[in-house]
């Protein structure tokens, strides 16, 4: 493509990482929001019992997973920031730091499945629980993908080269850990927190 | 180049779905026989159909082959990312994707255990009638390997004129992802991750079938251009 006929980059809209990144976000948003619609309609048939078993969670462990993945987002946004700007070490550091917060909330969740298994909460005991190990189940899955790219990403930067393809990448891994964030936080929503 | 053996390769995807889907049809597999059915019900169902479902597990079991010569065909343009020095992903996804044949043989076989002597004893009808269905929809693990190969292998290509489309990398890997739930399948008899629910039989199902579709139109696509990139080596 000659530079003349096409327009000016200032103008394109900018999609962050490559087309392909955003296929699979798209296509695992669909898949969890087929989850949640049907969470959601077999909630509508026992409601009193989803809101019954929704008071046995740990509000507090929650809400403290979300804050440490919302940190840890925002540190990501902060390490791709930073290396777009040619300040790798200060980029590193951001995704050493987001890494800790994704290991805190797996450690978290260990923490409140183990309180769940010993208070014998189990995915057989009721529907509740099936969604609450299920979706909980997929996210960690989820996490622990996650928590891989951003190790890549941390080695990755070390020796980075400034095109857009190296740029590319960074943005790609970037926006799955967003993915699993924002996954997260409507989960949270709809098991720790719908009345 | 020619390509011919390589295009009927390519088919056998074709073979297979075809093949298969109307297997399924005659064995009246769609929707699965629940988990949740008595013994009794069970060897009722085996008892009244027997005929078309013996014919409808023969048809499963002939298809399974050509999973093998498809999963060869794929390796075919993978090589061409990978080298042969070190084409490692492309084995994987030949090794899994062989593995894969295996999921469907034992599951005809153990259908075909389950309807070859319809008066047995309800209890054995509806075991063998178990391990077919866990044997199709649990068996997760080489399909996932097979995908997430394919995938990886996919979005390594660093030419300038990639072999495959880089979609066609990431899509590898949510499919992946989509047929992990069938390992849920152990938990339950009823719901959306019981071996007759939404996410262990109808999204797998749907994206199993579609992407044999979707990757022989990509796999069309690339050996059209190996064709026209490579004339030297015609035969």
């Amino acid at each position: 493509m000659s530079s003349t006929s096409a327009p000016p980059d200032s103008v394109k809209p900018h999609l962050p990482g490559e087309t392909g990144v955003w296929m699979f976000i798209i296509g695992d948003i669909l898949v969890f929001s087929l989850l949640f619609s049907v969470f959601v309609y077999d909630r509508s048939q026992e409601v009193a019992l989803f809101v019954e078993q929704q008071q046995l969670l740990n509000q507090t462990l929650g809400l403290l997973n979300t804050a440490l993945l919302l940190t840890s987002s925002w540190l990501v946004a902060l390490a791709v920031h930073g290396a777009r700007a040619g300040q790798l070490s200060r980029a590193r550091g951001c995704f050493v730091v987001a890494i800790l917060c994704g290991i805190g909330f797996v450690a978290i969740k260990y923490f409140e499945w183990g309180e769940k298994f010993a208070a014998d909460l189990t995915i057989e005991t009721n529907n509740f629980f099936m969604y609450y190990y299920l979706m909980t189940g997929i996210h960690l899955l989820h996490m622990v993908i996650g928590i891989g790219v951003l190790v890549f990403l941390w080695q990755f930067v070390r020796g980075m080269e400034f095109d857009a393809q190296g740029v590319g990448v960074l943005e790609s891994g970037a926006c799955f850990w967003h993915l699993v964030d924002i996954l997260w936080i409507a989960l949270f929503a709809l098991l720790y927190l719908m009345r | 180049m020619d390509i011919r053996n390589q295009l009927i390769c390519a088919w056998s995807a074709i073979g297979f779905a075809a093949i298969c889907l109307v297997g399924f049809l005659f064995a009246d597999f769609i929707p699965p026989i629940s988990p949740n059915l008595s013994a009794e019900e069970v060897a009722a169902i085996y008892r009244e159909n027997t005929l078309p479902m013996r014919f409808g597990i023969l048809l499963i079991m002939s298809s399974a082959g050509f999973i093998c010569s498809f999963a060869a065909a794929l390796s075919m343009q993978m090589k061409r990312i990978e080298g042969d020095l070190v084409p490692v992903f492309t084995y994987t996804q030949l090794g899994a994707g062989c593995v894969t044949t295996l999921v469907f043989v034992f599951s005809a076989v153990f259908w075909t255990g389950a309807a070859f002597r319809p008066d047995h004893d309800p209890e054995l009808t509806r075991m063998l009638n178990d391990i077919g269905w866990i044997t199709l929809l649990m068996t997760f693990a080489p399909f996932i390997i097979q995908n997430i190969a394919l995938g990886l292998c996919i979005l390594s290509d660093k030419q300038a004129e990639p072999i495959f489309p880089r979609w066609v990398g990431y899509y590898n890997l949510w499919v992946a992802v989509l047929f992990v739930p069938g390992g849920l399948l152990t938990f339950f008899k009823t719901g959306p991750f019981a071996w007759d629910g939404l996410f262990v039989w109808w999204v797998p199902f749907l994206v199993f079938f579609t992407w044999y579709i979707v990757m022989f139109y990509i796999l069309l696509g690339t050996m059209k251009r190996q064709a026209q990139s490579e004339p030297a080596v015609a035969a």
